[in-house]
């Protein structure tokens, strides 16, 4: 599972947490056990109270490039 | 039975290679009629929503993108059994396969656009202050500074707003010449110029990098942020008043990150 932090691309946790959690299809009903509830993995998962604008100041240097490695 | 589901696949056929989902069940594609959803089995839902279970549900969509056209879907969404989603696939399967139809070789890209916006305004001021020099105005009575001051910040708002408005426009014209779909936001921020993203068609991917680095270049005080490849998460388009699916699009969560800032404490964006 961590492949995809090591592998191919050096995308933000913040970028896939923004797809992961709120896009895509959302499948809502009885048939559903479980949908992720937003604001609790939000709040459980800290990282995404930073920013793309805070998350550059912690990293010390702008972002000037792309974030994935050209294929 | 309970079903972790992954995406939706423009396929009803098994996958070939070995993939292993949350908690390492092994993830396969439930066919109904030429498409397929992907799933894994689980005995007990998902407790915890770690950044492990995160990554690995991005992942998973991430491998099936190999070889399919893939409808991702939400994080963590379990349904109950078997029967109930060949139910939803029957009810959803014209939404499903035109998305998918859509999504045909074509894949996401995000865009973030920084720009210093305290630099933006000062120039504004600036500029603004040089030509009022000119019509300098003797009277200063309190009731015409304030009468003034209130002119010069809706005019900065203006000038600020326009700004951006040109910069996002020049941006725009070249990553939409490659791109078959976008959204744009712009200003979530002061910061935050553009927050886009494009749908791609794979063999326009090249261009659309080209035209990224082409459009970086001139601006040395902007930041950008590119990623992707992604499956198309942010065009997904699913009936608005269903009760079963829901349209995604529906709470903008940049709103939620500020919330939760203000919520513990953290410091503002």
């Amino acid at each position: 599972m961590h492949n995809v932090v090591t592998k191919s691309r050096d995308v933000t946790l913040l970028e896939i947490l923004d797809r992961v959690l709120d896009k895509g299809v959302v499948i809502s009903g009885d048939a559903v056990i479980s949908v992720a509830d937003v604001d609790l993995i939000y709040l459980g998962l800290k990282v995404l109270l930073s920013s793309v604008e805070t998350m550059e100041k912690y990293r010390g240097a702008p972002i000037t490039g792309p974030m994935q490695e050209p294929t | 039975m309970k079903l972790y589901l992954y995406g939706i696949i423009d396929s009803s056929n098994q996958i070939n290679e070995p993939i292993y989902g949350l908690e390492g069940a092994c993830v396969y594609n439930i066919p109904y009629c030429d498409i397929g959803a992907v799933v894994s089995e689980f005995t007990e839902p998902v407790q915890n929503n770690t950044e492990g279970n995160v990554l690995a549900h991005e992942e998973i969509i991430e491998r099936l993108m190999e070889h399919f056209t893939v409808l991702p879907v939400r994080f963590q969404t379990i349904i109950d059994g078997r029967d109930n989603l060949l139910s939803i696939m029957q009810s959803y399967y014209k939404d499903f396969r035109n998305n998918l139809e859509r999504f045909h070789n074509k894949i996401e890209f995000g865009i973030k656009v920084i720009w210093p916006s305290d630099k933006i305004k000062e120039h504004i001021i600036n500029t603004y202050k040089k030509s009022s020099q000119k019509v300098s105005i003797s009277d200063d009575s309190s009731n015409k500074r304030f009468m003034r001051e209130k002119f010069e910040k809706h005019k900065l708002d203006e000038e600020f707003q326009a700004k951006a408005d040109k910069f996002i426009n020049v941006m725009d014209i070249f990553f939409s010449k490659f791109a078959a779909e976008k959204k744009l936001k712009k200003l979530k921020t002061e910061d935050l110029l553009l927050d886009a993203v494009y749908l791609v068609e794979k063999d326009k991917q090249d261009d659309f990098r080209e035209a990224f680095e082409h459009i970086k270049g001139p601006h040395a005080n902007f930041k950008f942020l590119f990623s992707g490849p992604w499956p198309a998460y942010n065009f997904v388009i699913l009936p608005k008043n269903s009760d079963l699916l829901k349209d995604s699009r529906q709470e903008d969560l940049f709103d939620k990150v500020v919330q939760h800032q203000e919520l513990v404490g953290a410091e503002k964006i």
